[in-house]
């Protein structure tokens, strides 16, 4: 179904729900398992993650900042302690597996694995730059606490359902998430590996689809047609969650409630804005490009209201 | 082949506790015994030949030894960008096993046909390329490739070919001299040896005695031999693949560095799609790249260089 803007109704019901710029709603605080104050204090993070995405993309005259600022609020969720992975021991055997499938939007997962201790804040600055160990696409050859190299869609999933096989067998304790974008979703093989995923109960198994319905050159519902992921997850035989992606208290309880049937993988729908917390940016496709000048960079940087973590030359 | 394969990852397996086994859905009752000693070490992932290789490479990324086996068309063609990059990229030591390849499957169809499989899997970094001759060739090369700590991409026939004997070793990289004579040097990569072996015989009652050079390995290209061919004006290489990225074209370009001149005679198949549902053998016969082409080309060239000389 699409109202006259061309969006599926469920994702224009989530923009007319969220407050501006697409940042999550304030949240009840009423009979959720994360208290209100850890909530506000990741909302602040999440700020400051934005931010400095921003100027990361400023330096770096990179672009891809829908789709890094659309995944921030399930990134710091994900790394406010709910992934079980230490800077101290990251090849901690029973840790959990993240996997960024969404290699594009490297430089929120950057500020995020800084924010989590894995990196210098300073070494952000070099993001996008040659010689850095931050290119625009993760490496991991060059960034060894990365579970996965990425920047071609549709691995991450099929790399994730080998790696949780490869646990079971071994008897290891710990999840694999993996977070990927939906525009990833038209690969087939992302299909294939839901498929693997069903037919081995693979229960510990999260995948997170950052459902901006925004691509490169176009929207992801009118691409692929109108079957939504749920109905393709649960076709596919997951256990499927839909929640807003910008509200960092639904990424928590999804995460934590998960699986959503026992004996089955999880899929965790994230209805999320593309360039979420930038007014200007905000579901725009000529952001996915786009790098900001030194204007909107002041600009988006007193909406947030927050600073980045690294310096920008004035 | 296929039976050494099978029977060799019994033997791997039984040392390895490792080493677990991934199929595109093929190999129907060929790795029975595998399934009933190791089942939980078996997967078939259903023609998913994407699925196959990026489930692979996660379960190296957790320290297992995964084995890939498809038909070697598809599994080297459709799952390309996933042993390029889940493999390749994070430098894996996943073996890729290409069941059937060049024209094993000549009169399947084109679909069925991989004569750029040696090719393909030569361009991903690091990886080694082994096209064994025969099933003693598949069985001492397999163990040697999963003690490797990289990718490496092993072409397999079908069931019954014939074995031959050398006292040479076969040692992953490492070419085999299985006869030594002179003016000419057959170089031959996986199966073709055998044609070349009839070829010789047949040559030696005639007089002729060229050296043949066995390269179960294509990369990393055996210089070492190649040096030892001085002596040979003049080189024929016997490849069942396509004119690009074999190892034709592997020893032509090591030629040219090396300043030496041989002239170089190819056999094998064209670069044309082959229609009309040949059988293998049909196929090398017709284009002249079976026992008795490769004997045509020496006996040409043994009285060219000899009137050279």
């Amino acid at each position: 179904m699409t109202n006259d803007t061309g969006l599926a109704q469920d994702e224009a019901d989530v923009l007319a729900d969220s407050s501006p710029a697409g940042l999550a709603k304030p949240i009840s605080g009423v009979a959720t398992r994360n208290s209100t104050i850890e909530i506000e204090a990741l909302r602040e993070r999440a700020k400051q993650t934005r931010a400095t995405c921003l100027a990361m993309s400023f330096l770096a005259r990179e672009g891809h900042l829908t789709s890094a600022l659309s995944c921030v609020d399930i990134l710091v969720a994900l790394y406010s302690g709910r992934l079980n992975v230490s800077p101290q021991n990251p090849r901690d055997a029973d840790r959990d597996r993240f996997l960024f499938s969404k290699g594009h939007a490297a430089s929120a997962f950057y500020v995020v694995l800084a924010q989590a201790g894995f990196l210098p804040f300073a070494e952000l600055a070099t993001y996008g730059k040659s010689g850095s160990r931050l290119p625009s696409h993760p490496c991991k050859l060059m960034l060894p606490p990365l579970e996965i190299s990425s920047g071609s869609l549709g691995h991450g999933l099929g790399m994730g359902t080998g790696m949780m096989y490869g646990m079971d067998l071994a008897g290891r304790r710990g999840r694999v998430v993996v977070l990927m974008s939906d525009g990833e979703c038209n690969e087939g093989s992302v299909w294939e590996a839901a498929a693997f995923a069903c037919a081995h109960r693979q229960e510990r198994l999260i995948a997170i689809v950052d459902n901006n319905n925004m691509q490169a050159v176009g929207r992801t519902n009118q691409l692929m047609g109108d079957a939504t992921f749920e109905d393709k997850f649960q076709a596919f035989g997951w256990g499927v969650r839909t929640i807003d992606g910008n509200d960092i208290a639904a990424v928590l309880d999804a995460v934590d409630e998960a699986p959503f049937q026992p004996g089955r993988p999880s899929a965790i729908i994230a209805k999320t804005v593309g360039g979420a917390g930038v007014s200007f940016m905000a579901n725009d496709t000529a952001w996915h490009y786009k790098v900001p000048s030194a204007d909107e960079l002041r600009l988006a940087l007193a909406e947030l209201g927050a600073a980045p973590l690294i310096e920008v030359p004035a | 082949m296929r039976r050494a394969f099978s029977d060799a990852l019994v033997q791997i397996a039984r040392q390895d506790d490792k080493v677990i086994f991934l199929t595109g859905d093929l190999g129907f009752g060929v790795f029975d015994q595998f399934i009933t000693e190791f089942p939980r070490r078996y997967i078939n992932v259903g023609v998913a030949e994407a699925q196959l290789v990026d489930c692979a490479a996660g379960l190296a990324l957790e320290g297992w030894r995964p084995i890939v086996y498809s038909i070697a068309s598809f599994m080297t063609g459709r799952a390309y960008e996933q042993i390029r990059l889940a493999i390749g990229y994070h430098r894996l030591p996943v073996l890729v096993v290409g069941a059937g390849g060049g024209y094993t499957y000549a009169d399947a169809g084109v679909t069925h046909h991989a004569k750029e499989d040696l090719a393909l899997m030569a361009l991903v970094a690091n990886m080694t390329v082994v096209a064994p001759g025969d099933p003693n060739e598949v069985a001492e090369l397999m163990p040697q490739l999963l003690r490797g700590d990289g990718p490496s991409y092993i072409r397999i026939g079908r069931f019954g070919e014939p074995r031959f004997e050398s006292a040479e070793p076969i040692v992953v990289g490492r070419a085999r001299f299985l006869s030594r004579g002179e003016r000419i040097a057959i170089l031959t990569t996986g199966g073709s040896v055998i044609h070349a072996l009839r070829a010789v015989e047949q040559l030696g009652r005639e007089g002729i005695r060229p050296t043949l050079c066995h390269f179960h390995t294509v990369r990393p290209l055996d210089q070492a031999a190649l040096g030892q061919l001085d002596d040979a004006g003049a080189f024929v290489v016997v490849e069942e693949h396509g004119v690009q990225g074999g190892l034709a074209a592997a020893v032509a370009a090591w030629c040219l560095e090396n300043r030496r001149a041989p002239r170089v005679v190819r056999l094998g198949p064209g670069d044309d799609l082959v229609l009309g549902n040949p059988k293998q053998q049909q196929l090398s016969r017709e284009a002249g790249f079976d026992d008795n082409g490769i004997a045509a080309a020496c006996r040409r060239l043994w009285s060219e260089t000899r009137a050279a000389a």
